[in-house]
């Protein structure tokens, strides 16, 4: 023992030739056209020598200066397959213009290169779903243009491509080359929203809503006296002359709002077709939460997002442009949940939703559990409105003679939940673009109106 | 077995609604060269009779399946069909008759092994059928060139036409050989 401390790198050590491992060389392969060429020329040879006949070894002769032809320079590496794809910002509807560019580093032309490629199914790229075939010159490039259409929002992928070359006159082929996908984010299509209600809660100190509280602002809340502390310029003259006493002009302050987008992903429902289709639930749910966040952003309040679904994803509420873009990117992870793992209720407790927020709920309203949700926010005092996102169409496949009875008393059922929401004084609307929301703020607004407490 | 057939049909359906005009050229060239080097290579008692039928559904055959051993059974049904004209028939060896059946045999395998790597609904650029023809015209120009010079030669020396084609075959034997070392030699890197 020598009493030293064994001591030992942190760092694993470098394993002998893993680094020559990991570079394993690109692995051409003869065809079966390589095998032939070899039998037929050596067959018709030894025939020609063994039978005495020129006539045969001349026949061998096309395919041993071929083949000899072909092989005088052999390949060495494997072809470099890139996908590009559009960077910029991209709307449903919009054109994508994605390609493929396959590159040669080798010291001999690719007579044959053949390239797939995989696209997601809502990018509707130009001949995506053949193959290409093309040729590769020495130390060049050569590129496919892809064009074509995003067709819905998401994320979504063009890719992975994979390349086959096939070198000396198809007697080398090089084993498949397989690039990974790459990804195309697609914005939502905002469908054109205003709501011209007030908001129930306006709480912030600077913002574009007129409060229910009197201070600086433009919106007039009256005309009472002079009183010591009151600005000069608020006097109103025409008033004061007419009564010989001095009056001012009272406003109401200007204040800004929260609004809080809870996004029901329990579910999903219907057959969405892409921007030109039938939408779906998730669809509904997305181009109209990116419209009420705009709409709601673009006036100056602050607007965060909550998804209803065991993920619980949330976006902290922020203002401005920049919020609008954090909200568009956020919009485009929504997923249908299909665990079975119940939101949890400490993260939808009443508590994490501030008092004074207006909390727009963008549910289906299939699932029980919304419908508990709604009532307890409700319960809890929050002003409530639900957008009923269910595409008016939807049913469940026919799956036996009695599916469209169950589909009929599901109906019943729900609209029956619907009602006793209603009832709870959650204002339920269907989601339908522009005005959707006024007839149900003005109904908020007036509950927000009334004393609180129960 | 009723499911099998339908669902090749369905498949044949696919293959037909989505093939592209470039491979199936490709595959007809096949099917034309082999087919042609068979009604030149075989008989003219064989090809006047019933018995063409099956010889051209065999010179066929590797049109719809490139990648397969069909190609080489097609070629070597060529080269048999010419031994047995000119064995047992004791036919001339006439010079057309080389040139087009050395020119057809290798149009028929260079363009199978083009076929076999092409997949049929392939959107297929210009540059490749181009370049592949062009390199099968500069090796059928060249060993018609030979054949031409060789069978000439063996005229002038007839009598030692035995020896010529001992010597020319054993120059081409040692070659593939070598040809077959080297590559094994580099694939094996």
């Amino acid at each position: 023992m020598s009493g030293e401390p064994l001591l030992r790198a942190a760092v694993p050590p470098v394993e002998e030739g893993s680094a020559e491992d990991a570079w394993t060389g690109p692995a051409w392969v003869p065809t079966r056209a390589l095998g032939r060429t070899v039998l037929l020329t050596g067959l018709l040879l030894v025939a020609g020598v063994a039978l005495g006949r020129v006539d045969l070894v001349l026949l061998a002769a096309p395919f041993a200066i071929g083949g000899a032809l072909a092989l005088r320079r052999m390949p060495r590496s494997a072809p470099q397959v890139t996908i590009d794809a559009d960077e910029e910002h991209l709307v449903e509807g919009g054109s994508v213009d994605g390609g493929l560019t396959v590159a040669n580093p080798d010291v001999i032309r690719y007579d044959l290169v053949v390239v797939r490629t995989r696209t997601s199914p809502w990018l509707e790229l130009e001949k995506a779903d053949r193959p290409f075939a093309v040729t590769v010159p020495v130390d060049g490039w050569t590129g496919i243009d892809l064009p074509g259409d995003a067709l819905r929002w998401g994320r979504h992928d063009v890719g992975p491509a994979a390349a086959r070359v096939a070198a000396c006159a198809g007697l080398l082929a090089c084993r498949p080359v397989v690039t990974p996908a790459r990804g195309v984010r697609v914005y939502p299509v905002t469908e054109p929203f205003a709501a011209v209600e007030a908001m129930p809660a306006a709480a912030g100190l600077v913002g574009n809503h007129r409060s229910r509280r009197p201070g600086e602002g433009g919106e007039l809340a009256g005309v009472r006296p002079f009183a010591p502390g009151d600005r000069l310029r608020r006097i109103d003259w025409r008033v004061s002359l007419r009564t010989r006493d001095l009056h001012v002009a009272a406003t109401l302050s200007d204040r800004d709002a929260e609004v809080l987008l809870l996004l029901d992903v329990l579910g999903e429902a219907g057959t969405s077709g892409g921007v030109k289709g039938t939408a779906s639930v998730l669809d509904t749910t997305v181009r109209a939460a990116a419209a009420i966040a705009e709409h709601y952003l673009k006036r100056g309040d602050r607007v965060s997002l909550l998804e209803y679904g065991a993920a619980a994803r949330r976006l902290r509420p922020a203002t401005g442009r920049r919020q609008y873009l954090t909200v568009l990117e956020w919009l485009l992870d929504v997923r249908a949940d299909v665990s079975d793992q119940a939101p949890t209720e400490h993260v939808f407790g009443a508590h994490h939703v501030s008092s004074d927020a207006l909390v727009v709920v963008l549910t289906p309203l299939v699932d029980p559990r919304s419908a508990d949700m709604l009532a307890s926010l409700t319960q809890s005092g929050r002003y409530t409105v639900a957008v009923d996102t269910l595409p008016a169409g939807a049913a469940p496949p026919q799956r036996s003679p009695w599916t469209p009875l169950a589909t009929r008393l599901w109906r019943i059922e729900r609209d029956n939940v619907l009602g006793r929401l209603r009832e709870h004084g959650v204002p339920v609307v269907t989601w339908a673009g522009a005005g959707s929301l006024d007839l149900v703020l003005r109904d908020v607004a007036r509950l927000a109106s009334a004393p609180r407490g129960r | 077995m009723l499911a099998s057939i339908t669902r090749r049909l369905e498949r044949a359906r696919t293959v037909l609604s989505r093939a592209t005009l470039v491979p199936l050229l490709v595959r007809g060239g096949i099917a034309v060269s082999l087919m042609l080097a068979v009604l030149v290579s075989w008989p003219a008692s064989v090809v006047t009779s019933e018995l063409v039928v099956p010889l051209l559904a065999v010179a066929a055959y590797p049109a719809i399946a490139p990648r397969g051993r069909g190609v080489t059974a097609a070629i070597l049904l060529v080269v048999a069909g010419w031994v047995v004209d000119t064995t047992w028939e004791d036919a001339r060896i006439a010079l057309w008759r080389v040139l087009a059946l050395a020119t057809l045999l290798y149009l028929g395998h260079t363009l199978a092994a083009l076929a076999a790597v092409l997949p049929y609904d392939a959107v297929v650029s210009v540059d490749v059928v181009a370049t592949w023809l062009g390199r099968a015209g500069a090796v059928v120009l060249i060993s018609a060139v030979l054949t031409v010079v060789a069978l000439g030669l063996a005229d002038e020396l007839s009598g030692s036409a035995f020896v010529i084609a001992t010597l020319v075959g054993l120059a081409g034997a040692v070659g593939a050989t070598m040809l077959l070392t080297r590559l094994l030699h580099r694939t094996g890197n």
